[in-house]
């Protein structure tokens, strides 16, 4: 597999068709096998343009006086947060990327808000791949983690792999 | 015990807002999430039929489904103390621009371990025609402390 040397495409490629010619495809995904992640600092911009695009405008997310004085005791980022960092802490070859990758579900758990300005890293894989009516499965296992080392929120997804 | 989760009844059902996608919402999920997927951007791409499933059109994020229940969750959950603990999600039918969609919830079940109370709710996700096109179930959990 080629290595990308701009280590920041991934957050500003928006054309997946460009790099789809070294992403790993269902033949190749290796089950168990960790996939290269890169940590992410969480800006509060990106946190708030991801809760705008939900309609969720609740104040722990915009609102920093009022976010100090919840148990929270400042800004954190949605549980849903993980939806971005999933495409921040991944590499622009990463097979989620694939043009045609579709979600046939998702499950999360949630252990410790994300907050503005966390370094977070991610520990991923495929956990798993099988065939079913006649469409391609892998099974994602994905941990984020804050500087502290300290879990955020694991998740299990399930993605139909384009042919 | 949290004396908010003493008065949550199972059976007790709450909605989110509903949401109507349009080209421009979903464009807008993409540039907030970089998944700019061609699944949800290039009509052209999605004439094509995926192995046994043809979509016929562009389609929402499935992950704008799990966010809009989130929203749902929290907004219920924060002023009772309740804290969002896991969301599992499955998408059964593509949402698509002109759609209307609303997240319901069901609480389930109510149980407690030896150190805290949680409550299992069901979630589903219909759409202008009554279709569920959504099912969800979360775990939250109403923490002694928090009391």
């Amino acid at each position: 597999m080629a290595t990308i040397q701009d280590q920041s495409l991934h957050l500003t490629e928006t054309d997946f068709w460009k790099h789809q010619s070294i992403r790993k495809t269902w033949d190749q995904i290796v089950p168990g096998e960790p996939i290269e992640t890169l940590p992410h600092t969480l800006g509060l911009e990106e946190l708030q343009r991801l809760c705008r695009a939900v309609g969720d405008l609740n104040p722990l997310y915009f609102d920093e006086a009022y976010a100090k004085s919840t148990p929270h005791k400042g800004i954190v980022a949605p549980c849903y947060i993980h939806i971005l960092l999933m495409f921040t802490c991944t590499p622009i070859n990463y097979y989620m990327r694939a043009p045609g990758t579709i979600n046939a579900g998702q499950s999360w758990s949630y252990n410790a808000h994300a907050r503005p300005g966390d370094t977070i890293t991610l520990h991923a894989r495929a956990l798993d791949k099988f065939i079913k009516k006649d469409r391609l499965f892998v099974i994602h296992d994905n941990v984020f983690f804050n500087q502290h080392g300290q879990v955020i929120c694991s998740g299990r997804g399930w993605t139909i792999r384009p042919e | 015990m949290n004396p908010n989760f003493e008065n949550i009844q199972i059976g007790a059902e709450f909605k989110g807002p509903s949401f109507e996608p349009t080209r421009q919402t979903i464009k807008d999920f993409c540039d907030a999430s970089l998944d700019h997927n061609p699944l949800h951007l290039d009509d052209n791409y999605m004439e094509g039929s995926f192995g046994r499933t043809k979509f016929g059109g562009i389609i929402m994020h499935g992950m704008s489904h799990f966010s809009l229940m989130t929203r749902m969750l929290n907004d219920w959950l924060m002023p009772q103390g309740g804290v969002h603990k896991r969301l599992e999600t499955r998408w059964l039918v593509p949402v698509k621009p002109g759609d209307t969609i609303q997240p319901t919830g069901r609480v389930k079940l109510k149980n407690q371990t030896t150190n805290s109370c949680f409550i299992t709710i069901d979630i589903v996700m219909t759409n202008q025609k009554g279709e569920v096109v959504a099912r969800g179930e979360s775990m939250a959990e109403f923490p002694p402390s928090a009391a």
